[in-house]
């Protein structure tokens, strides 16, 4: 590797050094001054030198120069405002041009306080205006969309968010219309914008003409409090700020993390939030009561009760996880059942293997790689939304992504993988032994031995590794499978939806479950302890690099959280654990995480070293996955059904309005030769059959679909198994 | 005596070369079988000597321009010629497109030799469609006269927007974007069509291509003004002028001779006095009757505060109102800004409002400064050459008619209503999202 | 032949495919007479964009329609070279006969008048596009017999 060429600029007569070919606007705040801008931000793709704010004198250059369009080159003199009246003029200008037309509705602007233009405005513009004509009119604000709402007006047209939608998200959806001064944001035919990524256009936009639908006037910026936290939808974990004001979460803004995230979210992390303001949420612990259904008790009451429970089981019991719990939750769980009761078994949502910590890498390294593999079935952004935008990242650099169905990579494929040093696998479908088997691909390819190399597997939980590492460091002892289940305890409000929890607990005598909404928890458990959101929680999460990430407390939930009261439970069986996140960490972090304190988990998380790769064993507490029926024989007319969990579903979806058009519509993608061949149509009512069952569903005909398969969301699969018939209705 | 010169468009005075065998019958295509014997190199530097420069109106040094092109980058390296002629006052592209197309064509194989591509994409204005169909039929007799030797060419229609015209602008409709001009660097010889090698050129200058190779170098360079303004133009001659048409004269020819000799422009109709002449398009600085000797070349034109451009001399008689001639030009500007960058968008918009209200009568002195500081702050703050093109203009014409302007503002028009562009009807955006049928004037 | 596979064969005659928009939208326009919202997503479809994409793209340049228009499409430039010669009086006479204003489409649906920028016939003025062939040197006392001819034919 050669070194970095590293030149000389001269910005307002103070020399900074930096690396050859630096953006001009980098270089310029490596000297501690400000080029102000609104269209460029890095992270769009190359500079566009649309909104002209960035105009500075380059010496030996007569004409002003666009900032942002500009590298550092050796010996480079820089004018900015500051030092040139003939630059000040130049942004004087753009900022007179920009307000031209401009409504300056400040007072009523959601933007206000936290806003560009006016920043800007402030600091390099007029101070009065010269338009004496009448200002441009249009409808607004147009709602493009249940959670983005449009200000033509007093949109500046920089075009940061089309170039988000075209050269980012990829999406293609939000786009400029017409030509010149009549140029306005739009979508197809007013349609929503419909995409998991839409809501970054919000923030993106330097000023406010693109505006939340949930946040509009729910706050102005001096009134709220933004609490850095991270993210508790996916195992991604990005970085998030929580606004609150007067103690409730009024949205969630990105805090960049530039491994994880780029300062990216995706519509479920950022849009989901209300799940914790839901209408069924549980308050109150609730106990069944024949009859009557279910009753309220207090929480003296309920401790006692579930005490009670616990020892009625006499060790008889599992525990069913979620996924979602912090490490400290899912710690202090263990050790009052293992250490207080012996009770070791648990069952967690999905596997989990220590393998790819060898491959170790941030998901930026994704973004870096030049070859990208991506084994399984599923949507990346089903799984793990920003991965997502990372592949896109590489594939717009020239990276080579390949999709294979299943680990198979031939021996080509795999020459290619071996012989790159930015090579970077990916698992994203069921199975995988919780990352064991991409780790054994990845260790046969060499990848452990590069650090440009990576290997990820995406769970389908948000802390999965964090919840099984943690419940496994509580305490010592082998799972009994007790026969019959004394007390299964459901922790959470993903375990508490499974089906396949549910089927244990029609098995179990007694069952406690921890969640936060009745329609989780009422017809089926003995006890109900309201459960809390992530977003009302200190503690950690383990996301699917490996990154220990912190969450902060951002609002008091209505209810005492977990810790609290396993705490107290505890007590009553002689296990020693403290109710607060930062003495539990310690505990687990001596046993997990090499004993890094609470404090230096920090708000921008480094990522564990690699360690040596080591062959896995099988998975110690990995759930039976749920056995496919053997394929039938193939006739003509069978697809291959793929289900698929979409990014929009889960409780906390479920109940927040404004994300319902996000949900997939009841409909079977099917290949255009295969709907050719069943004469339908996008739109024709189908059933869709196999195994007896039967599904009445719409239509939609895709070119991109490989043959011979179909596409169902689980929620609209039903009972249907994995060879279906279609025809039309 | 100004004598019109036949170089670009040699042979086809009495009819267009239409046919393959009249073009050949002309001398068409040695130029192209002597240029594909000589190294590609040696080409380039016949075009570099020649000093032929950009005819689209950057006036460029068109073999510099191809010795800019980068080598190496693992990238194919493609010729466009830019055919979307669209600048106000311009029609000598199509002149060459539907009279001499053989000559466009040999003149793309030429170049091509000379750059080393075998891909050709040639934009034509969308408007065009009978010059697209000359050349689609001259490029299948050309395939099948097996002259393309491995060469591509591809036409490619426009849709209507003026802005194409702008070389990177063109790029981005080329690879069927929106047609807004990209920042510069990277320069299109380095990072262009499909973010390669490309060579951007005026139908006329690739036209002239030929001929260079014809007569050498060192002959062509003989002719107009050398070394600045070597060559001939087609210069399309328009507005209040008795002969108006193209004409194909050497450089340095001047305005009066071009406007007034008889066998040219033949002068004003109807006994009318010359008022102002714009002398390259409707973007650059006009002149004034007392301007009419300056020659037509660069260098003189440059010191008469003005530019050549695209060669289109519109003559304007005693009849015009400045005002809204400055409305109407404004007008087009508006209607033609990408809307990529800000002082175009909002400046051009402003400009047509300010003056509006000055041909209205509406307006206060305070508003004529602020036309001319519009337009100050829109000259030389913009992404590409259109926010200069409508406000270089409409400051000339405020400059040397300011009386006319400052009779606006204290009586009205002084026209009475008899400009010959009263109430000219500009229009509006095709595609509004709030439609409004049309802005008079 | 379809229009999806018309684009087909426009997206293979370029390096990168996205460069068929263009003349797939014009394809489109001149099957349908304009582009509607199910022609948008034809065409997207076919060249495998958003119709978002495509109609972003349209509505960029003038010469795509994204309302109906009439059988018949008469464009008069009223750009100054035209305007100079009596381009406005040519409108107008446009105008009067058809009884429609620049904009508009006659009500039988048959044409659509528009005054449009320069259309490079500046020395013939003044230029009249009818159908996308041009008429040049046309004054005032021509528009009647255009008129008719096209109400004719």
């Amino acid at each position: 590797m050669s070194a970095v060429e590293r030149v000389k600029v001269t910005v307002d007569g103070r020399e900074v050094e930096v690396e050859k070919g630096l953006g001009l606007v980098e270089a310029a705040a490596a000297a501690g001054i400000e080029i102000p801008v609104f269209c460029y931000e890095p992270r769009l793709g190359p500079p566009v030198g649309a909104c002209r704010m960035c105009l500075v004198e380059v010496e030996g250059v007569p004409k002003l120069q666009a900032g942002c369009t500009l590298t550092a080159q050796d010996g480079m003199i820089v004018r900015t405002a500051e030092a040139s009246a003939k630059a000040a003029e130049g942004q004087n200008a753009t900022l007179e041009f920009i307000l031209v037309n401009h409504p300056l509705d400040c007072p009523v602007c959601d933007k206000g306080g936290e806003c560009p233009l006016q920043d800007l405005t402030f600091r390099y513009g007029p101070g009065q205006t010269r338009m004496t004509f009448s200002k441009r009119t249009l409808d607004k604000p147009i709602p493009i969309s249940p959670t983005i709402a449009l200000d033509r007006e007093r949109c500046i047209l920089c075009y940061r968010c089309t170039r988000f939608s075209s050269d980012v998200a990829e999406d293609g959806q939000l786009v400029a219309r017409n030509r010149g001064a009549q140029s306005v944001i739009a979508t197809f035919e007013d349609e929503a914008y419909k995409a998991p990524f839409s809501g970054n256009v919000i923030e993106l936009c330097p000023v406010g003409a693109l505006t939340s639908t949930q946040y509009r006037f729910e706050g102005r910026p001096w009134e709220i409090q933004n609490v850095p936290t991270v993210c508790g939808m996916c195992p991604v974990g990005c970085n998030v700020s929580a606004t609150t004001r007067e103690g409730k979460v009024r949205r969630i803004v990105s805090r960049n993390h530039p491994e994880v995230d780029r300062g990216w979210l995706c519509d479920k992390g950022r849009f989901a939030y209300p799940h914790v303001y839901a209408e069924d949420r549980i308050v109150d612990p609730l106990e069944r009561v024949r009859r009557r259904g279910f009753t309220g008790l207090s929480w003296d009451d309920a401790v006692d009760r579930a005490e009670a429970l616990l020892r009625g089981a006499e060790g008889r019991i599992v525990t069913a996880l979620s996924g979602s719990e912090t490490v400290e939750q899912a710690f202090a769980l263990g050790k009052l059942l293992r250490q207080g009761l012996g009770a070791h078994s648990a069952v967690m949502p999905e596997a989990v293997s220590h393998g790819l910590d060898a491959f170790r890498a941030p998901l930026s390294a994704i973004g870096a790689a030049e070859i990208i593999v991506v084994v399984g079935e599923d949507e990346v952004a089903d799984r793990a939304p920003i991965v997502e935008l990372w592949i896109k990242l590489a594939r717009r650099h020239g990276a080579e992504i390949v999709r294979v169905a299943e680990p198979k990579l031939g021996r080509k494929l795999e020459e290619r993988v071996s012989a790159s040093d930015r090579a970077v696998l990916i698992w994203s479908g069921r199975g995988g032994g919780g990352g064991a088997r991409l780790a054994e691909l990845g260790h046969r390819l060499g990848l452990d031995s590069k650090p440009g190399c990576a290997a990820f597997h995406l769970p389908t939980t948000p802390n999965g590794r964090g919840v099984a590492d943690a419940w496994a460091a509580s305490a010592d002892g082998d799972e009994a499978n007790p026969e019959p289940i004394g007390l299964l305890i459901v922790s959470g409000d993903e375990a508490a939806a499974d089906p396949a929890v549910r089927a244990l607990a029609e098995q179990a005598e007694t069952v406690i479950a921890i969640t936060m909404y009745h329609g989780l928890a009422v017809g089926w458990a003995d006890l109900v302890l309201p459960g809390t959101s992530y977003l009302e929680r200190d503690g950690s999460f383990v996301n699917l690099e490996g990154r220990v990430q912190r969450l902060r407390r951002s609002v008091i939930p209505p209810v005492p959280d977990e810790l609290a009261w396993i705490a107290k439970l505890a007590e009553r069986f002689d296990v020693e654990l403290s109710p607060h996140a930062a003495l539990v960490f310690e505990e687990v972090s001596e046993r997990c995480f090499g004993g890094i304190p609470f404090g230096a988990v920090g708000e921008i998380a480094p990522l564990p070293e690699r360690v040596a790769y080591v062959a896995p064993e099988p998975a110690p507490i990995a759930p039976i996955p749920p056995a496919e029926p053997e394929p039938q024989e193939h006739f003509l007319g069978t697809l291959r059904l793929q289900r698929y969990r979409p990014l929009f579903s889960g409780p906390a979806v479920e109940r927040v309005p404004e994300l319902q058009f996000q949900r997939p519509a009841a409909e079977i993608e099917l290949a255009y030769d295969d709907a050719q061949r069943r004469q339908i149509a996008s739109g024709d009512e189908v059933s869709v059959r196999s195994n007896g069952t039967s599904v009445a569903l719409r239509a939609r005909v895709s070119r991109a679909l490989a043959g011979g398969t179909a596409r169902i969301a689980d929620e609209h699969a039903g009972e249907l198994h994995r060879d279906v018939e279609v025809v039309k209705a | 005596m100004a004598a019109e010169q036949f170089v670009v468009l040699a042979g086809a005075d009495e009819k267009p070369l239409l046919r393959l065998a009249d073009y050949r019958a002309a001398g068409g295509f040695a130029a192209l079988e002597q240029a594909r014997g000589m190294e590609p190199a040696a080409v380039v530097q016949e075009i570099l000597d020649s000093g032929l420069r950009g005819r689209g109106g950057a006036f460029f040094p068109t073999g510099r321009k191809a010795s800019f092109l980068a080598k190496g980058t693992g990238n194919p390296t493609y010729l466009v010629v830019n055919a979307d002629e669209s600048e106000p006052g311009t029609f000598k592209d199509r002149e060459i497109m539907f009279t001499v197309p053989f000559r466009l064509l040999e003149g793309c194989l030429i170049t091509a030799h000379a750059i080393e591509c075998d891909r050709v994409f040639i934009y034509i204005r969308g408007e065009y469609l009978r010059e697209f169909e000359l050349l689609r039929d001259a490029l299948e007799e050309i395939h099948r006269a097996k002259l393309l030797s491995g060469v591509t060419i591809v036409l490619h229609r426009g849709a209507g927007a003026y802005i194409c015209g702008e070389e990177t602008a063109l790029l981005e409709s080329l690879e069927g974007k929106r047609g807004q001009p990209r920042t510069k660097p990277p320069f299109p010889a380095v990072a262009g069509l499909y973010a390669s090698p490309s060579l951007i050129n005026n139908v006329e200058t690739i036209a002239t291509v030929p001929k260079i190779i014809e007569l050498g170098a060192k002959e062509y360079a003989k002719i107009g003004v050398p070394p600045d303004s070597s060559g001939t133009r087609v210069f399309s001659l328009s507005g209040n002028v008795v002969n108006s048409g193209n004409f194909e004269l050497p450089m340095g020819v001047t305005l009066r001779e071009l406007i007034y000799d008889p066998d040219l422009g033949g002068g004003i109709p109807g006994g009318r006095q010359l008022k102002a002449v714009i002398p390259g398009g409707s973007s650059v600085p006009v002149l004034t009757a007392d301007q009419l000797d300056t020659p037509l070349e660069a260098n003189a034109m440059a010191e008469a505060g003005s530019m050549l451009g695209s060669g289109a001399i519109i003559v304007i008689d005693d009849r015009c109102c400045m005002v809204q001639l400055g409305l109407r030009v404004a007008q087009f500007y508006m209607h033609e800004s990408c809307g990529k960058c800000t002082p175009c968008r909002e400046g051009t918009r402003w400009m047509v409002q300010i003056l509006d209200s000055i041909e209205a009568g509406t307006a206060s002195q305070g508003d004529l400064d602020l036309l001319l500081d519009v337009c100050d702050r829109i000259l030389g703050k913009c992404l590409c050459p259109l926010g200069d093109a409508a406000a270089m203009p409409v400051a000339s014409y405020v400059d040397k008619f300011r009386s006319e302007f400052q009779e606006h503002l204290d009586s009205g028009c002084p026209m009475h209503g008899h400009s010959s562009l009263e109430s000219i009807l500009a229009p509006v955006d095709q595609h509004t999202h709030d439609p409004v049928a049309e802005v008079p004037a | 032949m379809t229009l999806y596979a018309e684009v087909q064969e426009l997206r293979s005659r370029y390096p990168v495919s996205r460069s068929a928009t263009l003349p797939a939208l014009r394809l489109a326009q001149d099957r349908y007479g304009w582009l509607s919202p199910e022609a948008f997503r034809e065409v997207a479809e076919a060249l495998e964009e958003t119709p978002a994409y495509c109609m972003a793209v349209a509505s960029f340049y003038d010469m795509y329609h994204l309302t109906p228009v009439g059988k018949h499409l008469v464009e008069v430039c009223t750009n100054i070279s035209c305007a100079l010669v009596g381009a406005q009086q040519v409108l107008e006479a446009f105008q009067d006969e058809l009884g429609i204003h620049a904009g508009e489409t006659s009500e039988d649906g048959e044409v659509t008048l528009r005054a449009v920028e320069c259309a490079g016939g500046c020395g013939w003025g003044t230029v009249v596009v009818l159908n996308h062939r041009y008429r040049e040197r046309v004054t005032a006392a021509d528009v009647p017999a255009i008129v008719e001819e096209i109400r004719g034919g």
